[in-house]
C-alpha cells in the first residue's frame, strides 16, 4: 500500500502531468500520420526521456504508445491507410464504413473500444505481474534460456509470413548483438579496435535507424503522393455507441482477451493481435458475409485487441526482462538506462516504479477519451501536414536523438548503417521485428545459454530437468515442429499464407 | 530494388563465414569447454543454413521466371532516385562536417536542401529550416544539455 501511495506521489506532480499531456499529443500525431508508427514514436522519445527521472520517462512512453495505437485508426477510416501497422487488419473495413457514411460511428467505436480494451490490458497487467514475479524469483538460467528461446521462436513463427526469412532476420539480430564484451568470459568480440563498440551496439540509435531512418528512406521516394482525406464532416462520434456495446459486448471481451494473450506472449504485439482477433471475429460471426462491406463487428474485436495487447506486452517485459513486442523491447533498454533492471527483483527493490507504470497506464487510457476526441476533430488538419516538410524534420530529429544517446558521432553512424540495413532487409522481404528482438535479447539469451551449458557440462538433458524449464522446452519444441511442418506443407515459401505481414 | 533470394542468401553466407573466421582468434580458457566463440559460431552456422535454403528458393523462383534483380520504378525516376541518395548524402554531410562547421549551419543546410529538393516552396523552406534548427538546438542544448557541436559559432553562442 505504501508503494502505491508513493507511486501516486511520483506521478501527480505538475511536471509529470505536463510530460504525459505532451507525449499524448505527440503520440496522437505520430499514430495518425501514415508511415509513422508507435514503435517509431517510442524510439524518437527515448533520447528525450533519457534526461528525465524514471517515472516521467516511463510515463511519456506509456502514454505516447497508447495514444499512437488508437490514433492509427483515424487515417484508416479517412484515407484507407493505417496510421500504424496495428490498425492494418481492419483498415479496409473502416474505410468501407466511412464510404457508407458511418465515419462518425466508426471513429466513435474505435475510440471507446480502444479505451476499454486498453483498460482490460492494464487490469490483467496489474493482476498478473506480481503473481508471475513470485514464480520468476526461483528461475535459473535454464528457465531463462527456454523463455528467451520461446520468445524468439514466437517472433519468427507468429509474426512473419516467411519463417525462413524471419529466422534469418532473427539470427542477424542476434549476431549484431554479439558485438562488444561477451557476457560469459569478458572477451571483446567484433569491435575492430573501437572503444565505443566494446560497450556493444548502442541500442537506441540502432532502433532509431531501423524504425525511423528506414521509414524516411521509403517515404522520400513517394513524397509527392499526399493522400487526400474523405470530404465528410465529423459529427457526434459518440452516437450509437451504446447500441454497439449492447450488441457486441462479447466481441469486445473476446477481442480484449485475445489481445492480452498475444501481447503477453513474448515476441508478438498489437499488430498480430489485431489480425488474429479480426480473423476470429469473422470465423465465429453470425453474419460473416457482412465482413469487408463496412461491418462494425470485426472492428470491435480488433480495435479492442490492439490496445489491450499494448498493456499486456509489459507483462513479460517487467517480470522476465523479455519484451512482448518491439515497443517493450525499447522500454527494456530504457529500464536498464534508469538502473531499474527488469526482472522479478524490480518488484522487491523498486515497487513504487512498477505501481507508477500501472497508474500511468490507467491514466493514459482515461485521457485517451477526451484527447482522442480532440484528435479526431482536428484530424483533417493533422493529415494535411505535408510529408515533404515532415520527413526532413524527422530525419534531423533522428540525427540529434542518436547523437544525444552516445554524445558522439558514433550514434549517428550506427543509426545510418542500421537504417540502410533495415531498409535493405525490408526491401527483400526480411521482417525487422525478429532482428530487433534478437538484438535486445541476445545478451540475456547467450548468458543463460552459456551458464546453462557450463552447469550442464555438455549433458543437454539437464536443460529439461527442472519442471518449469521442461514445460517451456516442450512448448518451444512444439512451436518448432509446427513451424517446420508449415514450411514443409507450403514448400514454396514465396506464396503468402493466411498470416499477415508483420 | 529487389535482388533474387539466391543473391540475398549468398550475401548472408559470405557475412556468416566472415563472422566465423573472426572468431578463430578468440581465446579459450583452460578447463573451460565453452568460450566466447561458441555462440557466434552457432549463429553463423544457422545463417549459413538459411543462406543455402534461400539460394535454393531463389533458384526455384528464377526457374519459374523471376528475374535476378527486380528494379522498382522509382530507381529509374531521376528525381525520386536523387531524393533517396540525397537523404544518405545529407546524413554523411552531417557526420563529416557538423563537428567543424557546427550544428546550426549544417542543420539549416540539411533541412533547407531536403525541403527544396522535395518540393517545399522556397519561401516556406527559408522560414522553416532556420526556425526548426533553432528550436531543436535550443531544446537539445539548453534543456537537455546535449553538447551539440558549435563549430564556427563557438565564440558567438
Amino acid at each position: 500500500m505504501d508503494a502505491i501511495v508513493q507511486a501516486a506521489g511520483l506521478i501527480f506532480q505538475p511536471q509529470v502531468i505536463w510530460v504525459i499531456l505532451l507525449s499524448a499529443a505527440f503520440g496522437l500525431f505520430v499514430g495518425a500520420m501514415p508511415g509513422l508508427t508507435a514503435t517509431m514514436a517510442t524510439a524518437l522519445l527515448v533520447p528525450i526521456t533519457f534526461f528525465m527521472d524514471p517515472v516521467p520517462a516511463l510515463g511519456a512512453i506509456v502514454t505516447a504508445t497508447a495514444m499512437a495505437i488508437f490514433a492509427g485508426d483515424i487515417p484508416a477510416a479517412m484515407l484507407r491507410i493505417p496510421g500504424t501497422p496495428a490498425s492494418a487488419a481492419y483498415t479496409d473495413e473502416s474505410y468501407a464504413m466511412s464510404k457508407k457514411g458511418e465515419l462518425d460511428l466508426n471513429l466513435g467505436v474505435n475510440l471507446v473500444f480502444s479505451v476499454l480494451g486498453g483498460l482490460i490490458g492494464v487490469a490483467i497487467l496489474i493482476l498478473a505481474t506480481p503473481v508471475l514475479a513470485e514464480i520468476a524469483v526461483s528461475f535459473s538460467s535454464f528457465e531463462y534460456f527456454w523463455l528467451c528461446l520461446l520468445g524468439l521462436t514466437c517472433a519468427v513463427f507468429i509474426a512473419t509470413d516467411s519463417p525462413l526469412k524471419g529466422f534469418a532476420s532473427l539470427l542477424i539480430g542476434l549476431a549484431i548483438g554479439c558485438v562488444g564484451i561477451d557476457p560469459a568470459a569478458g572477451h571483446p568480440r567484433f569491435t575492430f579496435g573501437s572503444v565505443e563498440m566494446m560497450a556493444g551496439i548502442s541500442f537506441i540509435p540502432a532502433m532509431i535507424g531501423m524504425f525511423a531512418v528506414s521509414e524516411v528512406l521509403r517515404g522520400v521516394v513517394s513524397v509527392d503522393a499526399q493522400p487526400v482525406p474523405l470530404q465528410q464532416k465529423v459529427g457526434n462520434i459518440f452516437r450509437g455507441i451504446g447500441t454497439v456495446m449492447k450488441r457486441y459486448w462479447w466481441n469486445f471481451l473476446r477481442g480484449s482477451g485475445i489481445g492480452v494473450l498475444i501481447g503477453a506472449l513474448p515476441g508478438a504485439g498489437a499488430d498480430i493481435a489485431a489480425w488474429i482477433s479480426y480473423a476470429v471475429s469473422k470465423k465465429f460471426s453470425k453474419e460473416p458475409e457482412k465482413f469487408g462491406t463496412g461491418h462494425i463487428e470485426g472492428i470491435v474485436d480488433s480495435t479492442s485487441a490492439n490496445n489491450s495487447a499494448l498493456g499486456a506486452a509489459w507483462i513479460p517485459a517487467l517480470v522476465f526482462g523479455i519484451p512482448g513486442d518491439s515497443i517493450t523491447a525499447i522500454v527494456i533498454g530504457v529500464l536498464y538506462m534508469k538502473g531499474m533492471n527488469p526482472g522479478p527483483t524490480v518488484f522487491l527493490q523498486n515497487p513504487q516504479f512498477i505501481y507508477a507504470v500501472f497508474i500511468i497506464f490507467i491514466l493514459a487510457n482515461l485521457l485517451m477519451l477526451p484527447l482522442g476526441w480532440a484528435a479526431i476533430k482536428s484530424a483533417k488538419q493533422m493529415l494535411r501536414v505535408p510529408r515533404n516538410v515532415l520527413l526532413p524534420l524527422i530525419l534531423l530529429f533522428c540525427v540529434v536523438g542518436s547523437y544525444a544517446m552516445t554524445n558522439s558521432f558514433y550514434g549517428i553512424v550506427l543509426m545510418t548503417v542500421m537504417g540502410v540495413v533495415a531498409w535493405l532487409m525490408e526491401e527483400h522481404g526480411f521482417p525487422i521485428a525478429p532482428a530487433i528482438l534478437g538484438l535486445v535479447l541476445g545478451e540475456l539469451f547467450e548468458q543463460s545459454f552459456m551458464t546453462s551449458m557450463i552447469k550442464a557440462d555438455g549433458v543437454f538433458a539437464v536443460f529439461f530437468q527442472r519442471p518449469i524449464a521442461g514445460t517451456l522446452a516442450v512448448l518451444t519444441s512444439l512451436l518448432w515442429v509446427g513451424m517446420l511442418w508449415r514450411a514443409w506443407r507450403t514448400r514454396a515459401p514465396a506464396t503468402v499464407t493466411a498470416t499477415p505481414p508483420a | 530494388m529487389r535482388a533474387n533470394d539466391a543473391i540475398a542468401g549468398l550475401v548472408l553466407i559470405i557475412l556468416a563465414l566472415g563472422m566465423i573466421l573472426l572468431t578463430a582468434d578468440f581465446p579459450s580458457f583452460p578447463g573451460q569447454k565453452y568460450g566466447p566463440s561458441l555462440f557466434p559460431r552457432i549463429l553463423g552456422t544457422g545463417v549459413i543454413i538459411c543462406g543455402v535454403l534461400l539460394i535454393a528458393q531463389g533458384i526455384m523462383a528464377r526457374r519459374a521466371g523471376a528475374p535476378w534483380v527486380e528494379i522498382a520504378p522509382w530507381v529509374t525516376d531521376g528525381w525520386r532516385a536523387t531524393s533517396f541518395l540525397l537523404v544518405l548524402a545529407m546524413l554523411l554531410l552531417y557526420i563529416f562536417a557538423a563537428d567543424s562547421v557546427g550544428f546550426i549551419p549544417i542543420a539549416i543546410l540539411f533541412l533547407g536542401g531536403l525541403f527544396l529538393w522535395l518540393g517545399v516552396r522556397p519561401l516556406h523552406a527559408a522560414l522553416i529550416a532556420p526556425a526548426a534548427t533553432l528550436a531543436i538546438f535550443w531544446f537539445f542544448s539548453s534543456i537537455l544539455r546535449v553538447p551539440l557541436p558549435r563549430g564556427i559559432l563557438t565564440n558567438i553562442l
